[in-house]
């Protein structure tokens, strides 16, 4: 009796064990989920009864995304996640096309340009207003750049980043001539201006609103936008509704978006599959399937405008000496990466940007899988074997959905070709911080395109300018900022385009990076979410989305 | 089997009556069934743990992106993970770590834990009060947690997670002893010792010592099983092994991405964690009852 109550209790026990292990990684992504799925019921039923409908039902969109928003004043952030939200409550002066950055009027109708490409006038929208029932008119405008050009370079991030070039004020003024004209000075020309403005950083604000609530005004947020603020739990739920005095007539149609924060992939999708989110974005690229083959579920591709590199700290030995750096290119298997990460649903990179983007050049090719040819060069460098390390983004992104797995294939790779290196990871604002800081010998890292522009990928993320900031690759060629410079200002695009072409050969011979892949992120919705575009720069306009 | 027995009951008789209390135990422990399925378990995976590696038909990190998640088959036993790495060779060389991490931390933490044990036991006072509620500190955060915290402090590594799961351990032993040491310093062969004036070290070594160790043993044996699984867990939860170390706990937590697509990929490496760790639990139930002398027939 004693030796069997043995016997079952050690088994027992054992299987619990096994499943407290199992349960374990569940967590992950449970303890997010478990908290809101009190209310996410009360907001699924709302969305069931959206779902068989008369139109006097509200239609409530709930928006399920991997994190939350750092803030709702699009001028301070610099996260994709606020920037979802605040393309909805602000406007721009000019916008994006619908799924590309082409120019299109936004609350500019219309706008002209001086001959030496230093004067810009914009008609503004007449009849709009402000949630706070402020007036949007060209003093709003003034206001609004003046705060922008006020505020330190921490505060307002990009747009000093945009709109100063080596340390000076790129718009010199800004002026009205009568209540709906504005006029910008610029100090030089500045071929991406246009596009520039129409980024979501740059939506403009009710100055009653920001004048009153100060440093507070991320956390109640007033703009021109078709939906306006209602409520933001942190780390779990922000909510805005219709603004039912939009200037444009019968938009938007949605009554209320809930956006949630649901941080883990697959719980996202869960949460899809049971109904209680109508929209997910960062669908694993494995799961694509699992979404086709639902047919109350549609996949929808992001069109891609982003790149996923591998960054050689160039100050950093191995990687201060070029061959070495062009080693590690020929050692890593793109296209295997690309095959079995990606789900075919990405392409190789070959340059710093992806080539939906004008000036790129599509005569480099990628370094080829040539693992002999990188012994070879790490033998001419005289690479002593030291072991680096390989950092990996902690999270999902993007550009890259599984960071920890991608760089396990990339260490057989540099193992492969006698690189021993050691997987190192961080909390992802850590994991930020200590790469701009130069600490990293090689990081995974990416970018998605703010405006569509070169300058916004080449300039952004590979010039010496950007050192500390974007340019996590601590890259300094000064024939490479010359050339960038010059493009910055030069207004003729076939020029533009060649200098921006000569940058890329440079630096494809120079390898900072690896470029790895330029993705199509996935998103998943019900089937009944109709018009839902979403943009290449993350940040999706839900005006003209509706709901059957 | 019978003649085994016979030739054991023949040396018995030689040595006339004089059957050491290890013989006894020995004697006792055959009898228990499930003590002996448990050892020969364990002796399965030790075997596996030393040989293992030389038997893997693949190495451990040999990738094959063509050939993801594949089945089970021929080629390869337990199929392949999701970089089409051969499971089964993974989990032979996997099994070394396993067993290494488990039966060093349980090392470290028995002999630590036993010469506090035994000071705080033997010279009681103040001594044994400062031990003591050390002990009971570490025993106020439930183990795993403690486990976490140290390796977030070390910095994830196999090495700082065997480091971690000793300490954790060590209060257990600590106590266990402490409280044998209390009883036994009362006996009267100790107070004779003490009598003929031997010192305080020779009494701790040769007396007190020796007669504490049978629930170190018992003790240890489970503790090893236990080790395990905390490794395992910590490895789950990316604190223990780093890539591309086949931990077990590790290809647990690699797999639950893809559990139903490729469940092999997450049940095997979770049978090699069970098996070893009933093994473990068993030969430690089967010690117990043959070491602890209440429990004599």
């Amino acid at each position: 009796m004693k030796k069997g109550k043995v016997y079952s209790l050690s088994l027992v026990m054992l299987l619990m064990m096994a499943l407290f292990l199992a349960a374990c990684g569940a967590d992950d992504g449970d303890t997010s989920t478990a908290d809101p799925s009190t209310d996410s019921s009360a907001t699924n039923t709302e969305s069931d009864t959206t779902d068989n409908s008369s139109s006097s039902t509200p239609q409530v969109l709930v928006f399920g995304r991997g994190a939350d928003s750092v803030s709702l004043d699009p001028g301070t952030v610099t996260d994709g996640e606020s920037f979802k939200v605040t393309q909805n409550l602000f406007e721009t002066l000019l916008n994006f096309g619908e799924q590309d950055t082409t120019i299109n009027p936004g609350l500019a109708k219309e706008w002209e340009v001086s001959e030496d490409g230093l004067t810009y006038t914009f008609q503004l929208q007449e009849g709009v207003t402000f949630h706070d029932g402020t007036d949007f008119n060209a003093e709003a405008v003034i206001k609004n750049v003046n705060r922008w050009k006020g505020g330190k370079e921490e505060d307002f991030y990009y747009f000093n980043s945009m709109f100063k070039a080596e340390g000076e004020d790129i718009i010199k003024d800004v002026t009205a001539e009568g209540d709906h004209t504005v006029v910008f000075t610029l100090s030089r020309p500045q071929a991406p201006f246009l596009k520039n403005l129409a980024m979501s950083p740059f939506g403009i604000a009710s100055p009653t609103a920001f004048e009153a609530a100060g440093d507070s005004f991320g956390d109640q947020p007033v703009g021109t936008g078709p939906f306006k603020f209602v409520d933001w739990k942190r780390n779990d739920s922000i909510t805005i509704e219709k603004f039912a005095e939009y200037w444009q007539e019968g938009l938007p149609k949605l009554d209320k978006v809930i956006f949630r924060s649901i941080p883990d992939n697959s719980a996202r999708l869960n949460e899809l599959m049971a109904g209680s989110i109508d929209l997910a974005d960062g669908i694993n690229p494995s799961d694509g399937k699992t979404v086709e083959g639902n047919s109350e579920l549609q996949l929808i591709e992001r069109p891609s405008m982003n790149i996923g590199y591998l960054g050689l700290t160039n100050t950093r030995a191995p990687f201060d000496n070029k061959l070495v750096r062009q080693a590690v290119n020929y050692a890593i298997d793109k296209q295997a990466i690309v095959d079995a990460f990606f789900e075919g649903r990405a392409e190789v990179a070959a340059n710093p940007m992806p080539s939906s983007i004008s000036g790129y050049n599509d005569a480099i090719s990628p370094y080829p899988y040539d693992p002999e040819k990188a012994k070879a060069l790490l033998a001419e460098a005289g690479y002593d074997g030291k072991e680096i390390e390989l950092w990996a983004m902690p999270v999902p992104r993007p550009y890259m959905p599984d960071g920890a797995k991608v760089a396990e294939v990339i260490q057989k790779n540099l193992e492969d070709v006698g690189i021993p290196s050691k997987i190192v990871t961080f909390e992802w604002a850590t994991y930020l911080e200590k790469a701009k800081n130069g600490e990293a010998d090689a990081f995974m890292l990416g970018w998605t395109g703010d405006n569509g522009d070169a300058d916004n990928f080449i300039y952004t993320l590979l010039d010496k300018d950007n050192i500390g900031s974007n340019n996590y690759a601590y890259y300094s060629n000064d024939e490479v900022h010359e050339l960038l410079i010059k493009a910055q200002s030069e207004t003729d695009e076939n020029v533009r385009n060649d200098l921006y072409k000569k940058a890329q050969e440079i630096i494809h011979e120079d390898a900072p990076w690896v470029p790895l892949a330029h993705s199509t992120p996935l998103l998943a919705a019900k089937a009944g979410v109709q018009d839902f575009k979403p943009h290449p720069t993350g940040s999706d306009k839900l005006t003209n989305v509706s709901m059957k | 089997m019978s003649e085994i027995i016979r030739n054991q009951v023949r040396q018995i008789e030689v040595e006339e009556k004089v059957k050491g209390p290890w013989q006894e135990a020995w004697t006792s422990f055959k009898k228990s069934k499930s003590a002996l399925v448990g050892s020969a378990i364990v002796i399965f995976f030790v075997l596996i743990a030393v040989f293992g590696p030389f038997i893997a038909p693949q190495g451990i990190n040999e990738q094959n992106l063509s050939m993801r998640l594949q089945p089970p088959s021929a080629e390869f036993w337990f199929g392949t993970d999701d970089l089409g790495r051969d499971i089964f060779s993974r989990i032979l060389h996997g099994a070394r770590i396993s067993l290494t991490v488990g039966l060093t931390a349980v090392l470290i933490s028995a002999v630590a834990g036993s010469f506090l044990g035994i000071i705080a036991g033997y010279y009681g006072r103040w001594i044994d009060t400062i031990i003591s509620r050390i002990f009971d500190i570490l025993l106020a955060f439930p183990s795993i947690l403690l486990a976490i915290a140290i390796v977030s402090i070390l910095g994830p590594s196999l090495q700082n997670a065997l480091i971690a799961i000793a300490v954790i351990n060590i209060p257990n032993f600590g106590r266990l002893i402490r409280s044998r040491v209390l009883s036994i310093k009362e006996e009267e062969y100790i107070h004779a010792a003490k009598a003929i004036g031997m010192r305080n070290t020779r009494i701790l070594w040769k007396h007190i010592l020796p007669n504490s160790m049978t629930p170190v043993i018992v003790q240890g044996t489970l503790a090893i099983a236990t080790a395990i699984i905390e490794a395992a867990a910590l490895g789950f939860l990316g604190l223990g092994a780093e890539a591309p170390q086949p931990e077990w706990g590790k290809m647990l937590a690699d797999a639950r991405m893809f559990l139903l697509n490729a469940p092999w990929a997450l049940i095997f490496p979770g049978l090699a964690i069970m098996l070893t760790v009933i093994g473990f639990n068993l030969m430690g139930d089967g010690l117990r009852d043959a070491l602890d002398p209440k429990m004599k027939n």
